[in-house]
């Protein structure tokens, strides 16, 4: 117990730290940051169960993050209903759309398995911004705000232990992977999948469970999102940008990491917070040069720490204690 | 007399094609429980082609395969080796990027529900395999002969009933071939069942009992390693007259 304590003692003080700053911040901005960083960082630990576990490197996880935000908005806003129950909808359909990507694309490895993510997230895209009679196509769909937790219509705090909650869930879901039987034979299907059959691993089921298990995970924050945010646009939602977002936040923290996704959505979710507010709007006419940064950030870290910033973080511990001993 | 004990693994009539090529014809043979087989034949005779049809990774066009009882033709790789038939690649396949202690526990995972379990299992076999100092490193960083010696341990970590090797000893010095030898008649001797591909005459002389001459895709000729080696048909096709020579 105090060995596991010990372990993941840098990602307990992470999550200590998010639960301690309401307390004594109430600057709206600060805590949207948090919000924000908590609930990207959990949309790349649920993009890593299937791009950093299992190796299957999806750009098309907006699909399932769009699902989860579609199916409470609409829900919502034509029959009124909850949007926990719209957040269970969007999980039954993703787990059907992800089961479907994965069985349909479980033959594809490497870059041809990436294209067909990214095929699949366009055609929702297209059926979310054309079917105008029922999502109210490329206008986008505005979510009633209806204060309460039955209706998710939060303050600023209550959003920050909610999306904590679901960080701190995903991260453990993580941590029990590394651990686990099914994460073990997983790490082999990623690391050589003839090699895992020759093992008796049923490499494509596995495969097929990680990405939709990883799905259901995705929707689960896309609903959060669309809740906290209160709008919902297709082409938003449904890009490759945000793909590319859950992927990025992941490789640079860590992948098939725990801490990792995290760790890169503290840093990417912060730095592009703040470059926006500095350097782009009107009067500085530096518009979109956040996303300039943001390359650069990407190639120095796979340059320099091509294990991520968890890694890094692991050397430098190693070395402190070294140097303590 | 008691009657021969069944066949662990019966091959009957089996022809895989790969378009026009067909790369293993008209194969049968049989293997009986504590048998070391040995395969021979030169560079694209069909050997690892058929490892891979009788593993489970090529379905073949006719015949039929039988390994325990169970016709086990055209089931898939991972459902073959869980039966207790397991093979290992001519070309290594180490999960690189996790140590060594991971890649046996994952072959052990197979048998086992609990991963302290299958921890204990991968620590023994790593023992047998002579891989204890290495335990902890990567996979990758590892030199070619633990590499195969990697490959073999991860195999008997699924505890299998029939270990298929695939070229084991290529590319090994003489000291490493000495030690994959032993360890190969070490679990012959405790009981294992055994085919081996091998170019290596003489390794293959040492291990085997009986011995399958394939050549472009066909068995032409089988026996004890004195009958192959002394077959004809064996020396015009693979052996030539040199080892004759040195042999004599």
């Amino acid at each position: 117990m105090t060995a596991t304590l010990a372990r993941h003692r840098g990602a307990l003080l992470l999550f200590a730290v998010a639960a301690l700053i309401p307390i004594g911040v109430r600057d709206a901005y600060f805590l949207d940051s948090l919000v924000l960083i908590l609930l990207w960082g959990a949309l790349s630990a649920a993009w890593n169960v299937a791009g950093g576990y299992a190796g299957q490197v999806s750009i098309g996880h907006a699909a399932f993050f769009g699902i989860g935000a579609y199916s409470a908005a609409l829900l919502g806003t034509r029959w009124q209903q909850s949007p926990w129950l719209g957040m269970l909808i969007g999980v039954l359909l993703s787990l059907g759309a992800g089961g479907i990507i994965g069985y349909l694309s479980n033959r594809l490895r490497g870059p041809y398995f990436t294209l067909s993510t990214i095929a699949f997230s366009q055609v929702l895209l297209i059926v979310a911004s054309r079917w105008r009679a029922f999502t109210a196509g490329s206008e986008g769909l505005p979510v009633p705000f209806r204060p309460g937790f039955a209706t998710l219509g939060l303050g600023h705090v209550a959003w920050v232990y909610v999306a904590l909650v679901v960080a701190v869930l995903y991260w453990s879901i993580a941590v029990w992977l590394e651990r686990s039987r099914f994460g073990y034979r997983l790490a082999g299907v990623r690391e050589d999948e003839d090699a895992a059959q020759a093992l008796g691993i049923p490499a494509r089921r596995l495969k097929v469970i990680a990405i939709t298990a990883s799905a259901a995970l995705t929707s689960v924050c896309g609903t959060l999102w669309a809740q906290y945010v209160g709008f919902v646009d297709p082409f938003y939602v449904f890009s490759i940008d945000l793909s590319v977002r859950f992927a990025l936040n992941a490789i640079i923290g860590g992948l098939g990491t725990a801490l990792g996704p995290f760790l890169g959505s503290i840093l990417i979710t912060s730095l592009e917070t703040y470059l926006r507010a500095a350097l782009s709007g009107v009067k500085s006419g530096f518009t979109g040069i956040y996303l300039i940064v943001y390359g650069l950030v990407l190639i120095l870290v796979v340059r320099f720490v091509p294990e991520g910033l968890s890694g890094l973080a692991a050397r430098l511990w190693a070395r402190r204690s070294r140097s303590a001993a | 007399m008691s009657a021969p004990p069944p066949p662990l693994l019966s091959l009957a009539g089996v022809t895989k094609r790969f378009g026009g090529l067909t790369a293993v014809r008209d194969v049968s043979l049989e293997v009986r429980p504590g048998d070391l087989l040995g395969i021979i034949g030169p560079n694209g005779a069909g050997k690892t082609t058929l490892f891979n049809v009788i593993a489970g990774y090529f379905r073949p066009e006719e015949g039929r395969i039988v390994f325990d009882g169970r016709d086990i033709t055209g089931l898939p790789a991972h459902a073959v080796s869980r039966l207790g038939l397991t093979r290992t690649f001519q070309i290594v396949k180490p999960f690189g990027n996790l140590s060594v202690l991971d890649n046996v526990m994952i072959g052990a995972l197979t048998r086992r529900t609990s991963t302290r379990e299958a921890r204990a299992d991968a620590e023994r076999v790593i023992g047998i395999c002579g891989l204890g100092p290495h335990a902890p490193a990567r996979a990758r960083a590892l030199p070619l002969a633990l590499r195969k010696r990697l490959e073999v341990a991860r195999a008997l970590a699924t505890q299998p009933r029939l270990l298929l090797l695939d070229e084991v000893m290529a590319g090994l010095n003489p000291t490493e071939l000495g030690a994959m030898i032993d360890l190969i008649r070490r679990l012959h001797a405790e009981g294992l069942t055994l085919i081996v591909i091998e170019h290596i005459m003489a390794a293959m002389m040492r291990l085997a009992q009986r011995i399958v001459m394939l050549h472009h895709g066909e068995k032409i000729a089988e026996g004890t390693p004195q009958e192959i080696t002394s077959d004809r048909r064996v020396i015009d096709a693979y052996l030539g007259e040199e080892f004759v020579l040195a042999e004599a």
